[in-house]
């Protein structure tokens, strides 16, 4: 079972997915109590153009901050003040971003083969410098969110109550949309413009099933990024090797990771009782 | 030679009727805000379609169950209290993308075929798609007249349609299996990832020109026939792809109409305690 | 120096005034009751006076400064149901949130504010409620969590906005006995509510509104049949005992 991670690039693959998972648990219990669900997908996708500009240019990370910080500005100001459309607008703007993305890489020779890469990440091509970056990564996003939890707990659970407590409720936002974009781009060469939502998404999701308490869910959410990561690359490589099966890691990672959601929906159930309807 | 036989003239045909049908069904989308779960629904529809075509059936139909079976896993998981439906559309959506994902690399060919059901391919659109969209849209147009009334009043009054008698869970299954056929069908001309747009920001951009369902719904579908016009020519003349130049013209209407729309005087906002 | 000092007020929302005419001043220690029909601007005046609604007209003095410069210093009560029962967050975890501003963003809870917290929830009478979460509470016991955050913060100033709308009977009593207590040690109060038995128990001053202020006073000054009357548009009927019940829904 550890065998395989002693390839060098099985093991930068795992070490790769065990920096995503320290800052993935705690920002997508954030992600998961704000319902920015919508917003992160929005982030990913329209972080899409700033990565194939990034990597015309020769400098993938610089074009994907860019364009996460941009984004992450722009979104808030879209959301603030809770504006009647800002669900269509949302929408409309992700995908607009994503085709200035798909356009321009239509223009290049070898449009498929460099789309998929994009879309979907190269884990197993991790190199130490990538590692190195998302490391730097991780450290700013902890401090980041270190510095911003208590505010943005009180601003996720009362909003009103946070505002009257001299809180300045659209800095606050910014702050965290700025945190999740920069979670996608530690994640977007790895695991690829499209399953990084995955990663900001289900860990708390499932670690919700499991507790009330949002320090374990930190914890959880955590633990699960990590299993799932070794698990997902365990079985993309015996898949490949003992099946012929070409299974993508970064796609076998998030299976393990909705299979595990799945498996804890009873245990919520057993826990609080039947589902109500609301 | 007929005039079928072009692959332009097909690809126009074929941006007609999606243009259409995503117009049509866009304006239920937006009016009740559904946005994120199309995109949902995009999203989980491809590993549907991917196995479709893997197993050799039709996509519609690989991609109609798909579909069906998130839009029903979507009820059933966001009928738990709140804090769980966003959260479980984002599940869905990952999990939908992941699937496929897989499934495609299972195939040789990997890379080609994948960008084409996520971008789409206009430009390969058969005879075979095109009758299939039209009867889509024929399907569609009636299924949405006949149930205008009380969608309209669902949307409007959720609580009050309930309580006036109205099936309010049996109209939320028609408009999800409405919007979950427009996007497979649509699938072939933009891709699961733009249909979004096409669906999403015609009518956005109708909802600011006019404030009436009947308006909207007609400057809606001309919103979104434009745009798939537009976007194909800009596609052919430059030679950049086609679904995104379709998507960023949609998008052009909907930023354009904005601060045209603001011009006009509105109405002060009501009061609130 | 009083708490509150409003003097021809109008406050509202894209300059589009919701509530005008208001004439107030509120001391240290005093309960001021906000009275009106739905709707009737009692939720904007309290966001006014948290610097939460623009003021368009006259002058408001909130603890000696502009109501945007007082903010902050307030403390607040929202109204229950406008908070996400499934969230998971203790109470305890709720009421500390009302040290949050003089903890900062980095220094760890100390010693004074855990204890802090943990009068408050005395006060309230939950303390053995403290590891619960939040959302498993009753309606009641929620509100009362939330006026020990506002208290944990240790305000001159507490605004109330509908504290005993969905509230259990023996929480009412208990919130009530709170308040009296908080203004005895000279918490000026300020909270809105469309109960006017309640109003006659609890305060010092009435203010009746409904898009603009009828009539301030005390409660026997202010809850008369005709204030009443004018103030509601006639919903109201007229009671053998003297006093005067409101027949709007």
């Amino acid at each position: 079972m550890i065998e395989p991670f002693t390839l060098p690039f099985m093991a930068r693959a795992l070490a790769e997915i065990v920096l995503l998972a320290l800052i993935c648990g705690p920002v997508s219990v954030f992600v998961f109590a704000r319902r920015l669900s919508f917003t992160s997908d929005a982030l990913t996708h329209t972080v899409f153009p700033g990565v194939v500009i990034g990597f015309m240019a020769g400098q993938l990370f610089a074009g994907a901050l860019v364009a996460a910080i941009v984004t992450a500005v722009a979104l808030t100001l879209l959301t603030a003040g809770g504006r009647v459309s800002d669900d269509a607008a949302t929408a409309v703007l992700l995908t607009a971003m994503f085709s200035i993305g798909v356009v321009l890489v239509s223009r290049r020779s070898s449009y498929t083969s460099d789309l998929t890469s994009f879309l979907f990440g190269r884990l197993l091509t991790v190199t130490p410098r990538q590692i190195a970056e998302t490391a730097v990564l991780a450290v700013v996003v902890l401090i980041a969110l270190a510095i911003g939890a208590r505010a943005l707990l009180f601003r996720t659970f009362d909003p009103a109550g946070a505002q009257a407590a001299g809180y300045r409720v659209f800095w606050l936002d910014l702050w965290l949309n700025l945190i999740v974009a920069l979670v996608v781009v530690a994640a977007v060469r790895a695991v690829g413009t499209i399953l990084v939502v995955a990663l900001l998404i289900i860990p708390a999701a499932a670690a919700r099933m499991v507790s009330d308490r949002l320090a374990v869910m930190v914890v959880t959410g955590t633990v699960l990024v990590v299993a799932a990561g070794y698990t997902g690359l365990l079985a993309s490589w015996t898949a490949s090797l003992h099946y012929g099966v070409a299974l993508t890691s970064a796609s076998a990672v998030v299976l393990v990771l909705v299979a595990v959601y799945l498996v804890l929906i009873p245990v919520r159930i057993l826990r609080t009782g039947p589902a109500r309807r609301t | 030679m007929s005039w079928w036989d072009d692959a332009l003239h097909r690809a126009t045909a074929e941006v007609i009727l999606a243009g259409c049908l995503a117009g049509l069904v866009g304006v239920h989308v937006v009016l009740r805000r559904l946005s994120f779960l199309t995109m949902a629904l995009t999203h989980a529809t491809f590993p549907g379609v991917v196995a479709a075509s893997i197993i050799g059936v039709n996509i519609l139909l690989g991609g109609i169950v798909a579909g069906g079976v998130v839009a029903l896993g979507v009820a059933a998981l966001s009928r738990r209290r709140g804090q769980d439906a966003s959260a479980a559309t984002g599940v869905l959506l990952s999990a939908g993308f992941a699937l496929g994902a897989a499934l495609v690399a299972t195939q040789s060919g990997f890379s080609r075929d994948l960008s084409s059901f996520l971008v789409g391919s206009i430009l390969t659109v058969g005879p075979q798609d095109l009758l299939t969209t039209a009867v889509v849209l024929v399907v569609v147009a009636a299924v949405l007249l006949v149930s205008a009334r009380p969608l309209q009043l669902i949307g409007f009054d959720r609580a009050g349609a309930e309580a006036a008698g109205v099936p309010v869970g049996r109209w939320d299954i028609v408009l999800l299996l409405t919007l979950e056929v427009v996007v497979v069908t649509m699938v072939p001309a933009v891709g699961t990832i733009l249909a979004v747009s096409l669906i999403v920001a015609p009518a956005a951009a109708a909802r600011l020109w006019s404030g009436r369902v009947v308006p909207m719904t007609v400057l809606s579908v001309v919103f979104a026939v434009g745009s798939g016009l537009a976007g194909l020519w800009i596609s052919s003349r430059w030679n950049v792809a086609a679904g995104a130049s379709i998507s960023l013209v949609a998008t052009a209407i909907l930023a354009v109409s904005w601060p045209a729309t603001r011009i006009r005087p509105r109405p002060a906002r009501p009061a609130t305690t | 120096m009083p708490a509150l000092r409003y003097a021809g007020v109008s406050v509202g929302y894209d300059r589009t005034p919701v509530l005008t005419h208001v004439d107030l001043e509120l001391d240290p220690g005093q309960r001021l009751i906000l009275v009106g029909p739905n709707g009737a601007g009692k939720s904007t005046l309290i966001k006014s006076v948290l610097g939460l609604a623009p003021v368009l007209a006259g002058e408001a003095t909130v603890l000696g400064e502009s109501p945007a410069a007082a903010r902050g210093r307030a403390g607040y009560v929202p109204q229950i149901d406008t908070l996400d029962a499934d969230f998971p967050v203790s109470v305890r975890q709720v009421v500390m949130m009302g040290r949050y501003r003089s903890i900062g963003w980095w220094r760890p809870a100390r010693a004074a504010d855990r204890r802090a917290v943990a009068d408050a929830l005395e006060l309230v009478g939950l303390a053995d409620r403290a590891g619960h979460r939040f959302g498993t509470l009753s309606g009641g016991q929620r509100q009362r969590v939330l006026l020990a955050r506002a208290i944990a913060a240790e305000p001159r100033l507490l605004l109330l906005d509908e504290p005993f709308n969905g509230v259990d009977a023996v929480s009412q009593e208990a919130i009530i006995a709170v308040l009296r207590e908080l203004a005895a040690g000279g918490t000026a109060l300020v909270l809105s509510t469309h109960d006017l038995t309640v109003a006659r128990e609890l305060a010092d001053l009435v203010c009746l509104i409904n898009g603009r202020q009828w009539a301030v006073g005390t409660p026997g000054e202010t809850l008369t049949a005709g204030k009443l009357r004018s103030a509601y548009g006639g919903h109201t009927v007229d009671l053998p005992d003297g006093h005067t019940m409101l027949v709007e829904p």
